[in-house]
């Protein structure tokens, strides 16, 4: 009697299993189907089927001067990743150092900061600098710097006093403190704040690509949507989608883990 | 009492140089504006001057408006549908995988940007459009709060309320929800800035109103005192919204 409701349990928890790894897939067919159904009654300039854009992202992966616009992006991305880290892990530093400026920065340069609007730095950065890389990068590091301000003061109130006092019993150089027991105690908050970064950047990049870049995928869409070439604009939003989330839960969240794991342990 | 006094200069030597890196920027801007022309980077005291006029003619309080409503609206609707799509993972574990392998990511790491050139070419310009936009760039972010907080729902509470009652609206009333508000809340928290600082880019293509739509006329006609004038009344109606709506929202729940 009891082996038979165990095995019951097995087996419908092996169902359960099986329609949790089947529903995914399931649906993302029923989404082609009803994609391809729709493309089939709304124009191609509309809607594009989904052949059409798998065709088109075929193109895009073999043309190299396509390939060379997602190159732009992704050097805007990783330079204003690397410039607003700088930035905020400096201004996050400061009341640490330098408590008399807490207020300044936290109370003052901070919100103003955080409420500023990305199209307002996007737009604001076109009209200073023209239609350059420079624009693209300041804009996206300009809205990048309080998240990265924020997290790195997160991870700096969160160092333990304990082992601050520990490390001046041994030495009194600050450059040394600094090196060996502060950055690597910031270790879990630098991988967090970056991957952060990394996911809000692709949400600026393109609109500043698309109204002060002249390359970059943000072009390729302004260019394609002058043109009423959809299929492109879809091909270049399915390749960001896959590119974020492939690099974001495949390199950064292991990675990020195992860092946590080594230094929170 | 020394060192309570010594606590209190310090705070207030805090202050004053808070206030005063602020005085020293606006200084410095002033200065920089001097050798600039002005639709490169117009002086503070003639964009302050704008900002007043702006708060004082009915057209900008019309298009500000016109983005604050649907700033609520698409929140509101934001929660609504990321909150039900959680919900939908929790419930029925075999939706699990389709929200969070399939929705989740594909909505999260949509580009913003594509969004809004979508709504353009879908939809006729006006209010549809802008929501639909602002709606789809924070459902991920409502998503991922609600999930979040359904997941650190304490088990046993839940099976002291089912003890209780066999109506799930009634559990799902007095208990889930109650205990699901600090986890909306940030939601609406973070929602709220992403709002104002990147959905804004759906009035840029699609608006006949609204300030993104103020900022791109203003741009384009390369009026630089209008267009920082509008950046800064965008803060003020950020920091505004947050202390009327937010801060007060958060006040009346924590007392729970």
């Amino acid at each position: 009697m009891v082996d038979t409701t165990i095995a019951l349990g097995q087996s419908s928890r092996r169902r359960g299993l099986l329609a949790r790894r089947l529903a995914p897939h399931l649906f993302t067919l029923l989404f082609l189907a009803a994609w391809q159904a729709a493309a089939l009654v709304a124009p191609s300039y509309l809607l594009p089927g989904p052949a059409q854009v798998a065709w088109r992202l075929w193109l895009f992966v073999t043309s190299w001067r396509d390939l060379g616009h997602l190159g732009a992006s992704l050097y805007h991305v990783a330079a204003a990743i690397a410039i607003s880290f700088v930035i905020g892990s400096l201004l996050a530093l400061i009341p640490y150092y330098a408590p008399l400026l807490r207020f300044a920065i936290e109370r003052r340069i901070g919100p103003f900061l955080n409420s500023f609007s990305a199209i307002g730095w996007t737009l604001l950065s076109t009209m200073w600098f023209g239609v350059t890389s420079l624009t693209v990068i300041f804009a996206i590091s300009a809205v990048l710097v309080p998240f990265a301000l924020v997290n790195m003061s997160a991870g700096l109130a969160n160092i333990d006093p304990e082992t601050i006092e520990m490390a001046g019993s041994f030495t009194r150089r600050r450059a040394w403190m600094f090196a060996l027991v502060i950055v690597p105690s910031l270790y879990p908050f630098i991988f967090a704040t970056l991957r952060i970064m990394f996911g809000v950047s692709w949400k600026v990049t393109l609109t500043a690509e698309l109204f002060g870049g002249n390359a970059g995928l943000g072009y390729m869409i302004n260019l394609a949507r002058q043109e009423f070439d959809t299929a492109t604009i879809f091909a270049a939003i399915i390749l960001i989608i896959a590119f974020v989330h492939g690099l974001d839960q495949y390199v950064l969240a292991p990675l990020q883990a195992k860092v946590s794991r080594h230094y929170a342990g | 009492m020394r060192a309570e006094q010594g606590s209190f200069t310090s705070a207030v030597a805090e202050r004053l140089i808070g206030e005063g890196i602020v005085v020293l920027a606006l200084l410095g801007w002033w200065v920089v504006a001097r050798g600039l022309p002005e639709f490169i980077l117009p002086g503070p005291i003639v964009v302050a001057r704008r900002l007043i006029e702006l708060f004082a003619t009915p057209e900008f309080l019309w298009n500000a408006f016109a983005s604050s409503w649907r700033v609520l609206v698409s929140i509101a609707a934001a929660l609504l549908i990321g909150g039900g799509l959680a919900f939908l993972a929790h419930g029925e574990p075999w939706l699990a995988g389709v929200v969070d392998d399939r929705i989740k990511p594909v909505l999260n790491s949509f580009p913003s940007i594509g969004w809004a050139i979508l709504a353009a070419i879908w939809f006729n310009p006006g209010d549809f459009g802008v929501i639909f936009v602002e709606v789809a760039i924070l459902i991920p972010f409502c998503l991922i709060n609600i999930a979040e907080g359904l997941r650190n729902i304490d088990h046993e509470l839940m099976e002291m309320g089912q003890s209780f009652t066999r109506h799930r609206a009634r559990v799902l009333w007095r208990l889930t929800l109650p205990l699901l508000v600090p986890y909306g809340l940030s939601a609406i928290r973070i929602a709220y800035g992403i709002a104002w600082k990147i959905a804004l880019v759906a009035e840029l293509l699609g608006a006949p109103t609204g300030i993104g739509y103020l900022m791109l006329r203003a741009q384009t006609a390369a009026d630089s005192t209008t267009f920082l004038a509008t950046c800064f009344a965008i803060v003020l109606i950020f920091v505004a919204g947050e202390r009327l709506v937010i801060v007060p929202l958060e006040r009346r729940f924590e007392r729970r």
